[in-house]
């Protein structure tokens, strides 16, 4: 594989991430392991005391878990919307990121479906659901759509790497067999050819057209889940565009935190530049915008309507005392702090775009759990006679510590795929060179070749 | 320097974003997301410790029938930290009172909501000299609960009800008569409520007052669904009467309107076995496309495979 001039800069960058792993990486690896071994504990314990360890009762039947499933899946958007629609509009500006965005909704898209194996409570029955499963079932729906997106966003992100791992294969690193090996096999003997250029070429403009219509049905069928319900909070027509762009939102800010953190840890300024923060910001805050019209529309016309369920609902939206900080605290860290940030020249900078984006991210959690809970705990039958915990849901330390393991499994994917691939794609540049030199050394037979 | 300045920088924007994350959290702290202790740490038992017995209580109540045969119905419960609790399984004993000496009918165990039911003929039990009866449950204790009774007197009486056609009216005649000193005398004045019994529950469709003559008229409604032939249910009620307690009777009709108990046939609707038509074309047109278009990509990458040319020389990269 030939690479040109700034193709090479970028490869002599980001060698020594590939070649090697590095104190600080191990460090990390082990703290994000222990982590995990924490959350195995909890598992553990759910497996062999059963969902008594966790808060979720009779009522209130989902929790953090399914917050946590909503949150992944929603930013697994990361790679498919955003890297599919700049790809199919031409955008230049895309190629350092959309490595990174693929990465996450791939992770993600792995990470997401594991809360909801943590929150069926009869696993062993779990293959009930492919043996008979029944069409009218938004969680079958659910169920083949995640299987299909996930299928889709691998091979999206595979068709992206096969030029680099050709790259890879043939730059001699210094790197253990194994590891040579498995860059030779996944390059698929890729060589530069024309021909096979042609085919990466339709494939991958066939999964760019492909992967952002499948992505919004995804979070349809997901918001669905709910939407389908007649409880309060839930019955929205709106649910499914409202949890589309929710997700990502959400995704294009875990994407801004995520360049910002490889920016500095492997000093990539010159390729991640300011130019992308801020771009990404503008998307950001319009999807902020969006954000905020579909938030004040859903609870607007509920609070409007008045109907008996869905005011007590609202109510414990707004009171102080029940859910209302949280509340307060989704809408102004997760619609107002990234619009005002973006939209202020003087706060328009990587870090504080970074920083708003970390908030925002947190808030549309939280947004999640207010979506699931407050709801769960206004059951449509009067409950007489019962124990608070049975309508009042809280979430043990068990659940938490598997949320915790399931944010710690995402980190260490991240920090291993890092290690065998560049995070900053190298094939993408190919035109680079052309389009910044000077035409005559651009010209068939010119002197210019690759260093 | 200008190294210096930027540490300075980075070291300034880590402390903001720090306090931003305390101040976050302070403000979370104080609020009541989480009303519910941790689970997994509850020790307290529900059942009482070894010092302090639960102290159930039994309601008690009688129901007496057409048939003449009355339901004795007793619910052990008890209060335990502010909620109520239902004991199922437990043994109640069931007795007959006398001036003498305490009969014992029968005993029933308790079902999941605490409440056992046991059916007392009428030759079974005998009344006093006024006509009235006295009965008593009992509950034993157990290691973990007290012992608990109650006891409560009726006077016995019948409930009659008689469906009459008319022309163009339906009528229910009830009547209540005192039959505790053998006589049968007419109560007055007592509102008995009409009912027509429905899935679970009895449905309340008028009420009438007894007369001089112990009976009272309830028009009936023409368009009641009824079961597959028509039938239904009609039952006369007193409620929790100071002498007499419950009463009840019934009798069947065929003034409703027939209502097939057949599973109507919707082979594809929603909530049936297989989905409706529209929806599986829908699903397999949509999987059909996406996983073909996955199949064509499959196929695109091994055609790119074959492709490689074996002869070309590679080009390394610099090391």
């Amino acid at each position: 594989m030939e690479l040109n001039k700034y193709q090479q800069e970028i490869f002599d960058k980001q060698r020594p991430v590939i070649e090697t792993f590095g104190k600080k990486v191990w460090g990390w690896t082990i703290f994000f392991l222990l982590w995990i071994l924490v959350g195995g504990y909890a598992l553990y314990l759910q497996i062999a005391k059963g969902h008594e360890v966790t808060g979720m009762r009779d009522n209130v039947v989902w929790g953090l878990y399914i917050a946590n499933f909503i949150f992944f899946i929603g930013i697994s958007y990361a790679g498919a919307v955003i890297s599919g629609i700049l790809h199919i509009l031409q955008v230049e500006w895309r190629k350092p990121i959309i490595r990174i965005a693929e990465m996450i909704t791939v992770i993600s898209t792995v990470i997401g479906p594991i809360f909801i194996l943590l929150c069926i409570g009869r696993l062993d029955r779990l293959h009930h659901l492919f043996l008979y499963p029944r069409l009218q079932s938004p969680i079958t729906w659910d169920v083949l759509a995640i299987g299909t997106y996930f299928t889709g966003s691998v091979i999206f992100l595979y068709l992206a790497l096969i030029k680099d791992f050709a790259i890879y294969r043939d730059a001699k690193l210094n790197i253990p067999k194994w590891k040579q090996k498995f860059y030779r096999i996944m390059a698929i003997g890729y060589r530069g050819t024309p021909s096979q250029n042609r085919h990466i070429k339709i494939s991958t403009n066939l999964m760019a057209i492909m992967i952002v219509p499948l992505a919004i049905i995804v979070h349809s069928v997901l918001s669905w889940i709910f939407g389908m319900t007649l409880r309060p909070g839930w019955h929205s027509t709106i649910f499914g565009p409202y949890f589309v762009l929710a997700a990502i939102y959400s995704g294009t800010g875990v994407l801004i935190m995520s360049m910002w953190v490889y920016r500095r840890m492997y000093k990539l300024n010159s390729y991640l530049t300011d130019k992308h923060f801020i771009y990404l910001g503008y998307i950001m805050m319009i999807l902020g915008a969006g954000y905020g019209y579909f938030t004040f529309s859903e609870y607007l016309t509920d609070w409007f309507a008045s109907e008996k369920w869905t005011s007590e609902v609202i109510e414990k939206l707004f009171n102080p005392a029940k859910y209302g900080w949280w509340f307060l605290f989704a809408n102004v860290a997760g619609i107002l702090l990234p619009i005002l940030v973006v939209a202020i020249p003087k706060t328009r900078t990587p870090n504080l775009i970074a920083i708003a984006s970390f908030f925002m991210v947190i808030a549309l959690w939280v947004k999640r759990y207010l979506i699931i809970v407050p709801t769960l705990e206004s059951p449509l039958l009067p409950m007489q006679d019962t124990r608070m915990e049975y309508v009042k849901y809280s979430a043990t330390w068990v659940e938490w510590a598997l949320t915790f393991a399931g944010i710690a499994t995402f980190f260490l994917f991240f920090t291993l795929l890092s290690k065998f691939v560049t995070v900053i794609p190298i094939s993408e540049f190919a035109n680079k060179e052309k389009s910044t030199a000077p035409a005559k050394e651009i010209l068939p037979g010119s002197e210019i070749a690759p260093a | 320097m200008k190294k210096d300045l930027i540490i300075k920088k980075h070291k300034k924007i880590l402390q903001h974003f720090l306090v931003s994350i305390a101040v976050l959290i302070s403000l979370m702290i104080p609020v009541e997301l989480f009303a519910q202790t941790d689970s997994t740490n509850k020790t307290e038992p529900l059942v009482a410790e070894e010092t302090s017995l639960i102290s159930p209580s039994i309601d008690f109540i009688s129901i007496q029938k057409g048939d003449n045969s009355i339901d004795l119905k007793a619910a052990l419960k008890a209060k335990v930290k502010g909620t109520f609790y239902k004991f199922p399984l437990l043994k109640i004993t069931f007795m007959q009172l006398t001036d003498t000496v305490e009969k014992e009918l029968g005993f029933v165990i308790t079902d999941r909501i605490g409440s056992a039911v046991f059916n007392c003929k009428a030759n079974s039990v005998t009344t006093d000299k006024e006509g009235k009866l006295h009965f008593k449950a009992v509950f034993a204790g157990n290691k973990s609960m007290d012992p608990a009774d109650a006891e409560l007197t009726i006077k016995r009486a019948r409930l009659e009800i008689t469906p009459v056609k008319g022309d163009s009216l339906l009528t229910t005649n009830v009547k209540l008569v005192d039959v505790g000193t053998g006589k049968e005398i007419p109560v007055k004045d007592i509102v008995l409520g009409i009912f027509v019994q429905r899935s679970f529950f009895p449905l309340k469709i008028g009420e009438g007052t007894t007369g001089e003559n112990g009976e009272a008229s309830v028009e009936i409604s023409n368009n009641l669904p009824g079961d597959a032939k028509g039938m239904i249910t009609l039952l006369a009620k007193l409620d929790e009467s100071e002498l007499y307690g419950n009463l009840e009777a019934s009798t069947t009709a065929k003034w409703g309107i027939p209502v097939s108990d057949i599973l109507q046939e919707a082979p594809r609707s929603l909530w049936s076995a297989h989905p409706p038509v529209w929806m599986m074309v829908t699903f397999a047109v949509l999987m059909i496309i996406v996983w073909g278009h996955y199949i064509v990509i499959v196929y695109e990458l091994f055609r790119l495979r074959k492709e490689e040319p074996h002869s070309q020389p590679v080009n390394q990269i610099n090391t």
